[in-house]
């Protein structure tokens, strides 16, 4: 009886003994093959068997960040291209940080090549950026929100060391795009110049700067800046058909800021058209030679247009602030 | 309103019959602009009317403070003025830190008015300041657009810009700040720039140079005009307009000005340190190569140096902006500032400075509230803008371009919109100008030759154009009596709707002072909230002189100005560690709270809950932004994601994350809250019932709630106040083994333990 307790315990030790030894080899290789990997590619693609060999199964004592993600242009994924590029900057700033070490890994599951781990980890949109961390399973948190953070490379670093606490310096290869745009944008302007030296006429044309800064006038006071910092939606689809303008005062549509833009223009073009008619301004050429039937015509045609499209611009308005007494 | 409207047109008719009359004409223009005066300052008086003469909001009460403590100390106490009551533990030097033209403007005229025996409190004159000045920036800008165009235009601009909503909102009586005056600086500056560069002489670019030192001293957005100007100068460069009239008025306003300005102790060595000013400096330098350039070239004008002009012009050009460029890489120009920087990197603000982000005036504007602001100008001021650029001159490029940065600024940020304004008006009034003018004269088309004195005056090219005026105009060619009267009409409708727009729009969105509340039942009556002046009296009544109060930042300068207490952080966010320290403190548990609250001496919490009466400007609305402020400082402690629901609400139900529901700022403001309806406890705020209710504070108690709930005030608790175990009565007693009864031999009274017994005539034993 003794003896054989003995030798079931025995027996039990060994076992265990050999179980953890393998179990230790195991992840020495697995961060082995992963270094290795790392340091072929800074994102490591992963499958299916991959994923549950190096994230799922249990010997590990690094992170893991992986990306979920749908590149194949048949899937139409444009945003996907956008982390993948601040992903790729995470993963490389990572690589030659000082903060590198194998307790952290980066890699990607594409669709395409992966379905089966979506349906493991039942995704149904992409990308998504989840942290495996060493211990333990992933927490709600561990999955990032785009929407709040934002897609930004500093954000994911952010992220990053809010999960992990390791802390990665970013470094973006240097964007030559916008001077080579502006450099581009400079020859053709130039170019355009010396291919028409000899006729600069239009440089000194007074009626196409006055356009140019009265379309610049209209596309600030119908709040394209807003637009541009803000993103709001072109307009809004309901149930009961579009809505193109926005409810309240503090937001706007993109059509609707359009719309403004039209009405501020119809108004302006109708006063000109008035001021042309009733003979210009002093030292601008007055049509004296048109007939006096043409000019109340061109009048009249002002007057409309300024009334009319001022009502509308002020019934919009009156649409959208609330207790706004006035017509 | 209407009235100065009427007499506008009044000018506008007769101008042509007492043409002659220059007597009359001035009087009419007088006679506009004072009403105009009048009517901009009536039009702001109703926060007094409605409430009382009262200072508004939270700048306006520093501004407040620091003029009163001039106008008692003297004004080199006040440069010299170290207030130890800000920034505790760091304090804030006054005087080296805060635009003194405010607060100079309105000692000056409360010592010429105590001179002339008249007691006015300081505090009326800080009330009524803003107002007064909306009828000098009115003179101002009628002087603007009379040098750019014509009288009746400027008389036009004035009417606008006394009642235009998009700067009454900035100088209602009570609003005590620097923008009241600084809008009739900029104006009359550009005014005198403008005169300057008219006339070449040396006195008028002296005068802007005076005009811009007296900007300076008031408002930070002087470096609008110190880059408006050279921005001018630079495009009449390009456009080939120098002049030795341009030469004279830029240099001696650059170097006047730079001067100047570098007095004002705040902004110091700026002028040549940091990038905002580099442009001037640069121009100032270009200038300075073209003119040496056209000495040369004047001296052997043949046509191949025409071309070296061009060259050495560019030349010049690339050298000025390498050497700016160069000079920032080396450190000896800071570059630019983040606020300046985030006007033109628009996300800028949103990632790097949270401070700045916070803050709802700089948001960018919607098209909605440039028409709230602006009305029907903003659709009739780029008829003004064309014209101007068609019969450009050297002024006519300056409102352009003036024009042209204002509306991209405005659009930025909703704050600069008050720049935007005074262009606004003018290019309006000269729209409407024109219009009038035409549709109103045509009878009088005869007499046209008379006019063209003006034009002579006031176009370059009207030489060439000069013949065609004197032609009589065709009889046929008139447009008739039924659409000019059908005009006519037309457009006063328009005026007439403006002036009540304006006036609707600052009575219901700018007249309120925001520390008297007023809520209207349902009868139409009227009940005023004054919540917040009773905790700031409480403060400052029933806790020591020396208390620290910790709020949010919004408060500091309405605690330091009513309460007169130390304040941990205000409204000048320039240390942004402390203020994060403090959001920290808010956004903590309790007890990480009070270690922060130890550290930084803290005596009193105050926070402002707007739940029982649906006060949506409070502090649990603006709590998330103190988590991020903190959160960038601390990142380690605070995290912006705990504080949202899993699904990323923002809540305070009972759905709400258990950090939100145990933070410091959650259990001040619902500590102990039955009020707000039904159910007991119910926020009208955020439309929920609070999802911790029914807790205790260990570490802090109540000390005073005002009526409606508004403000809530709690004193921290010492040490020594919750550390103790707290005993029942029974066990209160002290036992004491009672042995006063027991009265054995030894332990009676005065007894000496070992007492060597005295025995006569015996020698006394020493003592072991």
């Amino acid at each position: 009886m003794k003896y054989k307790t003995l030798l079931c315990l025995t027996v039990i030790l060994t076992y265990f003994n050999i179980n953890a030894q393998s179990r230790a080899k195991g992840l020495e290789e697995k961060v082995q093959q992963l270094t290795d990997m790392t340091s072929k590619q800074s994102i490591i693609p992963l499958n299916f068997n991959k994923f549950k060999e190096y994230v799922k199964s249990p010997p590990r004592d690094y992170s893991f960040i992986v990306m979920f993600t749908a590149m194949a242009p048949s899937r139409r994924c444009t945003i996907c291209q956008h982390v993948y590029d601040e992903y790729l900057v995470v993963a490389n700033s990572f690589r030659i940080s000082p903060s590198f070490s194998d307790k952290l890994f980066f890699g990607m599951v594409d669709f395409d090549e992966g379905s089966d781990v979506f349906q493991m980890l039942r995704l149904n949109t992409a990308p998504v950026i989840m942290h495996f961390p060493a211990k333990g399973k992933p927490k709600p948190a561990d999955s990032m929100d785009f929407e709040r953070a934002g897609i930004h490379a500093e954000a994911i670093i952010k992220w990053i060391q809010d999960r992990t606490d390791i802390p990665i310096r970013i470094f973006r290869p240097p964007n030559y795009s916008g001077v080579i745009a502006f450099a581009m944008l400079f020859v053709l302007v130039a170019g355009f110049l010396y291919l028409r030296r000899n006729n600069l006429e239009f440089l000194y044309n007074k009626q196409m700067w006055a356009a140019i800064a009265v379309v610049f006038c209209f596309a600030m006071v119908s709040g394209q800046m807003w637009n541009q910092i803000r993103g709001p939606p072109f307009f809004h689809r309901t149930k009961n058909g579009p809505v193109y303008i926005n409810g309240g005062s503090h937001g706007q549509f993109v059509l609707e800021s359009y719309i403004v833009a039209i009405l501020n223009g119809a108004v302006v073009v109708g006063m000109i058209l008035m001021i042309e008619a009733a003979g210009g301004v002093k030292g601008t050429d007055i049509n004296r030679a048109q007939d006096g039937k043409r000019r109340r015509f061109q009048s009249v045609v002002g007057l409309v247009l300024v009334c009319v499209f001022f009502s509308l611009l002020l019934s919009v308005f009156r649409a959208k602030t609330q207790g706004y007494p006035y017509r | 309103m209407p009235t100065e409207a009427e007499a506008q047109h009044a000018n506008v008719r007769n101008k042509g019959i007492f043409n002659n009359m220059t007597g009359f004409s001035t009087l009419i223009t007088v006679t506009v602009l004072l009403l105009a005066w009048l009517a901009g300052f009536a039009s702001r008086l109703f926060a007094v009317i409605r409430f009382e003469s009262i200072i508004h909001e939270f700048d306006p009460w520093f501004n407040y403070r620091s003029t009163a403590y001039m106008v008692q100390h003297g004004f080199y106490n006040f440069l010299n003025w170290f207030d130890e009551r800000a920034w505790y533990p760091l304090g804030r030097i006054v005087g080296g830190t805060v635009y003194p033209g405010l607060m100079i403007t309105s000692g000056t005229i409360h010592w010429i008015l105590h001179t002339l025996n008249i007691p006015v409190h300081i505090r009326d004159i800080c009330v009524f300041l803003a107002p007064v000045f909306s009828g000098l920036t009115a003179i101002a800008t009628y002087l603007l657009t009379s040098e750019l165009w014509s009288r009746g235009a400027g008389l036009f601009a004035a009417c606008f810009i006394a009642i235009i909503p998009g700067y009454s909102s900035r100088s209602v009586a009570g609003s005590y700040d620097n923008e009241g005056i600084a809008i009739f600086a900029l104006q009359f500056t550009y005014y005198l720039w403008l005169k300057s560069i008219k006339s070449g002489s040396v006195f008028w670019s002296i005068c802007t140079a005076l005009s811009y030192f007296y900007m300076v001293s008031a408002w930070g957005g002087y470096v609008f005009i110190i880059n408006l100007i050279p921005l001018h100068v630079f495009v009449l460069l390009i456009m080939g307009r120098f002049s030795q009239r341009l030469f004279v008025s830029y240099t001696v306003f650059y170097i006047i000005g730079l001067l100047l300005s570098m007095q004002i102790p705040f902004v110091g060595f700026q002028p040549i340190r940091t990038s905002e000013h580099m442009a001037a400096s640069g121009v100032f330098a270009l200038l300075m190569a073209i003119g040496a350039l056209k000495y040369l070239h004047s001296l052997n004008p043949k046509r191949q140096w025409k071309q070296l002009l061009i060259l050495g012009g560019l030349v010049a050009a690339g050298t000025v902006f390498l050497a700016v460029v160069l000079l920032t890489y080396m450190g000896v120009i800071a570059p630019w500032s983040g606020r300046f920087y985030s006007l033109w990197d628009t996300g800028y603000a949103k990632i790097h400075i949270p401070i700045i982000a916070s803050v709802s005036e700089h948001q960018p504007t919607t098209w909605s509230s440039f028409f709230f602001d602006l009305h029907v100008l903003v659709c009739t001021f780029p008829v003004g803008l064309w014209y101007c650029i068609k019969n450009v001159n050297d002024e006519r490029v300056f409102v352009a371009l003036y024009a042209i940065s204002a509306v991209y600024f405005a659009g930025v940020m909703v704050r600069l919109m008050l720049t935007l304004t005074p262009v606004v008006c003018v290019l309006a009034g000269i729209a409407f100008s024109i219009l009038l003018d035409l549709v109103l004269k045509e009878d009088e088309m005869q007499i046209a030759p008379v006019e063209t004195e003006d034009s002579k005056n006031l176009y370059d090219k009207a030489g060439k154009l000069k013949k065609r005026t004197h032609e009589p105009a065709p009889v046929d060619s008139g447009l008739g009596m039924n659409v000019r009267s059908g005009t006519l009409i037309a457009f006063m409708i328009l005026l007439m709707l403006f002036s009540v727009h304006c006036t609707w729009a600052t009575s219901n969105a700018y007249s309120s002072p925001s520390i008297v509340l007023a809520s209207y039942g349902n009868d139409g009556s009227r009940k005023i909230l004054d919540d917040f002046r009773e905790a700031y009296g409480w403060l400052s009544q029933n806790t020591a002189e020396d208390a620290r109060i910790m709020s949010w930042w919004d408060y500091g300068y309405q605690i330091a100005g009513m309460g007169n207490r130390t304040t941990l952080v205000d409204n000048n966010t320039w240390n942004n560690s402390h203020i994060a320290l403090v959001g920290k403190a808010m956004a903590s548990n309790e007890s990480a709270a009070y270690d922060i609250m130890t550290m930084l001496d803290v005596d009193y919490v105050l926070v402002i809950f707007g739940g029982a009466i649906g006060y949506s400007g409070d502090d649990i609305n603006k709590f998330i932004w103190m988590v991020r402020i903190a959160e960038g400082e601390h990142p380690k402690d605070i995290h912006e994601a705990d504080y949202f629901t899993e699904r990323g609400e923002y809540r305070i139900d009972s759905e709400a994350s258990k950090t939100m529901l145990n933070c410091l700022m959650y259990k001040l403001s619902y500590y102990r809250y039955d009020s707000g309806g039904s159910p007991a406890g119910y926020d009208r705020t955020r439309g929920s019932l609070p999802g911790n209710r029914g807790f205790q504070l260990t570490y802090l108690e109540e000390a005073y709630t005002t009526e409606h709930w508004l403000v809530r005030i709690y004193r921290v608790k010492k040490p020594d106040e919750f550390n103790r175990p707290r005993l029942p009565l029974s066990k209160r007693k002290i036992v004491t083994s009672n042995n006063l009864s027991k009265k054995t031999s030894k332990r009676r009274k005065g007894l000496i333990k070992n007492k060597p017994t005295l025995v006569k005539g015996k020698k006394v034993t020493k003592l072991e």
